[in-house]
């Protein structure tokens, strides 16, 4: 008994075959993972699902009858359901007004609505997928992402205009989450599957996969390479299918001991919203940052980068009084950032990937800092496109062409030009595919290993204590804790972000 | 093909008008002497363009430049009334362009206040201003010094032209150079590819390093600044000055810039394609008033062209 099967699905866009024939087939009841690197075809697969891009040949199957999903409004007929990174979701209502959306309103009198029956019924619909802390009558908009998701997944598990949910399409949702947030998602993900529906999941994060599916289709260059059951699978066993070549170890080696020089010293720093901290950041070391949503590190990262005022303390870089009081401020002094949004933060996309390298050394490239000279910035940015691997046509390139570890590449690339002394980075492999993720590991052990500080925030406990030398735990806003990332194991590093007494 | 008709339809469009007019005004359409006329016309519509183009390129508009132009005529007026000398009232006039555009860039870089908002009460209130140190007036006859009049009626002779002696207008000398200006600062300066940053993602161009508050108050006075001179070029040019002067030239220079904007490859503004922009709303201008079609019937033309390339090329942009 399958629930959904899809046989032989091609599609070409203007002659570039973007699928080449892909079969998946999913039971009910099943959580189902849908992996492959970036541009191996998933967004088109999930897209013809949605019914927004039409197969060149497909045979489409729901409970073994044939259908054709001509458009989104018949996939949702077809008890499809699909939750994107972006929700369509009100935020300026609450929640219960989100849950119920496209839906009648419990009335009063037939002229008012019953606001405390749509809040009961709301409350209801949460606790069924065992969501017990999202008080139903606060707005959305007052919600973390994680909450928001779930309350978008609400909606669509109580059905709309009769047509129950059979499957549940996830594309990559745990991008913007932390980790007490995935949990929560996954959770809900198993009420949903023991309620008989299935779940299909598109996600990067292998370990995520590992932990909640039950199945895997791996797609490659357009084909499905293999499906399987995650128990008989390993961790390597994916890799390899996704990328097609076997990968010796996620994490590169660091190239040199950190110096002795002192890079970095923060003395006493306060940052908005958090107590005072202390830690140094050595030359050719990578300091790790670990802790829950919300800890303060992004804070504590905008302070140091003169983003966001300090509240007290001092810092010095290179052995002199810091005190960067804009992001100017901080460039000018060699500090290089990353940002966690690379699209939204990181670059402008509509201009050339040289304006985009040059644009905070502008000064430097230029002519008595005031004329433009693109020859020369186009020279040094293909220079830092070599450094970066970097793929692209030329200097000359829009950022929106490129894919999305490309992009990455050319904040780096940016970062990393003048040479900066500090490299402070905000979540630096979100969203980059595995064998770009490993181009960046390589390139940050690169950095320090010519003698640069670096300060990694992430989200990603295994990618900080595979990266960094030594890890600063921050809990309410400062750093509680800094031990060393050698022979650290995830639970700890997890007690520690939660100032759990550790055994 | 929907690339080239999203890129070039409003050139093609251009042509088209201009074959037209040629073929319906043989005799007095494609002469030198009509261009000339028609560059001096629109010389006042090229600097604030100009200077619109300054700002529209950071995503931002400011809707006060006819009164500011309005203003600074007045006020360059009021100061010859007192016997000021030319160059010392033109001063005065031009500072008071750039001083009332760096209060728009305080109002809304450092105070916060959205640019419609922002400008569309200084708007009002430069206007508000206008009237009530004119007195609501218009000053000209003798208190007009006679070789500031002269300066818009002059020009270099060009010498002969299938018999004709023609000239090129001082207007639009001031205008070539404030294009040559703009065009320097904003396409071969640090300053204009700032502003271009600022234009693509504002908190990008920021956390890259961009002083975003400063730059914007900058590129606000600078638009001030080419109102103003537009302000004072209009009162050369009808050698008197009232409070209402400039209140067309908002709304047109907008447009060019939307006009012009059509034909770069992002849709983003570009200083001489709002020059294009800036000659076909002219073209359009000289060539109804010769065929004598009524002014508000060429309201509804010029505003329908502006629909029609701007919707062609978003258009075309979406099935892209």
């Amino acid at each position: 008994m399958t629930l959904l099967s899809l046989k032989d699905v091609t599609k070409a866009y203007g002659g570039v075959p973007a699928l080449k024939g892909v079969d998946l087939s999913i039971a009910p009841g099943e959580i189902h993972a849908l992996m492959g690197e970036n541009g191996a075809g998933k967004s088109t697969l999930i897209k013809i699902l949605a019914g927004v891009v039409h197969p060149d040949t497909a045979d489409i199957r729901i409970d073994e009858h044939r259908v054709e999903i001509g458009s989104p409004r018949q996939a949702h007929r077809l008890g499809l359901r699909f939750i994107h990174q972006e929700f369509n979701v009100v935020p300026a209502l609450s929640v219960a007004e989100n849950i119920f959306m496209g839906r009648t309103y419990p009335m009063r009198g037939g002229l008012f609505v019953d606001w405390r029956r749509l809040n009961l019924a709301a409350r209801d619909t949460l606790s069924r997928l065992g969501i017990c802390h999202i008080d139903p009558s606060r707005s959305q908009g007052s919600l973390s992402l994680g909450d928001q998701m779930l309350v978008r997944i609400s909606s669509a598990f109580i059905g709309e205009d009769g047509a129950p949910a059979r499957l549940y399409v996830l594309d990559e949702p745990t991008a913007a989450l932390n980790r007490s947030e995935s949990e929560r998602l996954f959770s809900v993900l198993r009420e949903l599957r023991g309620s008989g529906a299935s779940v299909l999941y598109v996600s990067h994060r292998l370990d995520e996969v590992m932990a909640i599916c039950d199945m895997a289709t791996v797609v490659r260059d357009g084909r499905s390479i293999d499906t399987g059951r995650i128990a008989d699978i390993t961790h390597d066993d994916l890799v390899t299918l996704m990328i097609g070549r076997k990968v010796e170890e996620a994490y590169p080696p660091a190239l040199v001991a950190p110096g002795a020089d002192t890079v970095l010293s923060a003395k006493d720093l306060a940052v908005r919203g958090g107590g005072r901290m202390s830690f140094a950041v050595r030359a050719g070391e990578v300091l790790g940052i670990a802790g829950i949503a919300n800890a303060g590190q992004r804070n504590l990262l905008r302070t140091l980068f003169g983003d966001l005022p300090s509240h007290g303390g001092s810092i010095t870089l290179a052995g002199e009084r810091y005190r960067p009081r804009s992001p100017a401020d901080a460039w000018r002094a060699g500090v290089g950032y990353i940002p966690r949004e690379r699209r939204s933060e990181g670059l402008i996309t509509s201009r050339p990937i040289f304006e985009n390298i040059t644009l905070p050394h502008l000064a430097a490239q230029s002519s008595w800092k005031i004329w433009l000279t693109p020859w020369r910035e186009k020279r040094v940015s293909a220079q830092q496109g070599e450094l970066v691997r970097l793929k692209a046509s030329g200097p000359g390139q829009r950022v929106r062409e490129l894919s999305g570890g490309n992009q990455q590449k050319v904040v780096f690339a940016k970062a990393l030009l003048g040479k900066p002394r500090l490299l402070l980075l905000d979540e630096p492999t979100r969203g980059v595919d595995v064998g770009a993720k490993f181009d960046i590991y390589s390139l940050i052990r690169d950095m320090a290993a010519r003698g640069m500080g670096v300060v990694l925030v992430s989200s990603d406990l295994p990618e900080l204590i595979g990266m960094a030398d030594r890890i600063a735990v921050m809990r309410d806003g400062a750093v509680t804790d800094i031990v060393a990332a050698r022979g650290l194991d995830e639970e700890r590093l997890l007690n520690l972000c939660y100032g759990r007494a550790t055994g | 093909m929907l690339t080239l008709l999203r890129r070039y339809g409003t050139l093609v469009g251009f042509a088209a008008i201009l074959i037209f007019f040629w073929v319906s005004l043989p005799d007095t359409f494609m002469t030198a002497r009509n261009w000339l006329n028609i560059s001096q016309q629109m010389s006042m519509l090229i600097v604030v363009a100009s200077g619109m183009t300054i700002v529209m390129v950071m995503g931002d508009f400011d809707l006060s430049v006819g009164s500011m132009a309005s203003l600074a005529g007045i006020v360059a007026a009021i100061l010859f009334t007192f016997d000021y000398p030319i160059w010392a009232a033109v001063s005065v006039a031009l500072l008071v362009g750039l001083a009332g555009g760096a209060v728009n860039g305080l109002l809304i870089s450092f105070v916060g206040i959205l640019p419609f908002v922002a400008t569309l009460a200084t708007l009002t209130m430069l206007s508000g201003v206008a009237f009530v140190v004119s007195g609501g007036k218009t000053i000209s006859g003798r208190a007009i010094p006679e070789s500031f009049g002269n300066f818009a009626r002059e020009g270099i002779a060009l010498g002969d032209w299938g018999g004709v002696a023609v000239s090129l207008p001082n207007l639009t000398i001031v205008a070539i150079v404030v294009v040559a200006l703009v065009w320097v600062l904003l396409e071969q300066t640090t300053f204009g590819r700032r502003l271009y940053a600022i234009g693509g993602n504002i908190e990008a161009a920021h956390l890259s390093g961009v002083a975003v508050r400063r730059l914007k108050l900058i590129a606000f006075s600078l638009t001030g600044g080419t109102a103003a001179l537009a302000g004072i070029m209009y009162a050369s040019r009808v050698a008197s000055s009232n409070p209402t002067q400039g209140s067309g030239l908002m709304l047109n220079a907008i447009a060019a810039v939307f006009l012009g904007s059509t034909l770069s490859e992002h849709g983003e503004p570009r200083l001489l394609y709002t020059i294009v922009g800036v000659l076909v709303l002219g073209v359009l201008d000289n060539g109804l008033t010769q065929l004598s079609v009524d002014s508000y019937v060429r309201q509804i033309l010029v505003g329908g062209i502006i629909l029609l390339a701007v919707s062609t090329s978003s258009y075309a942009r979406r099935l892209n």
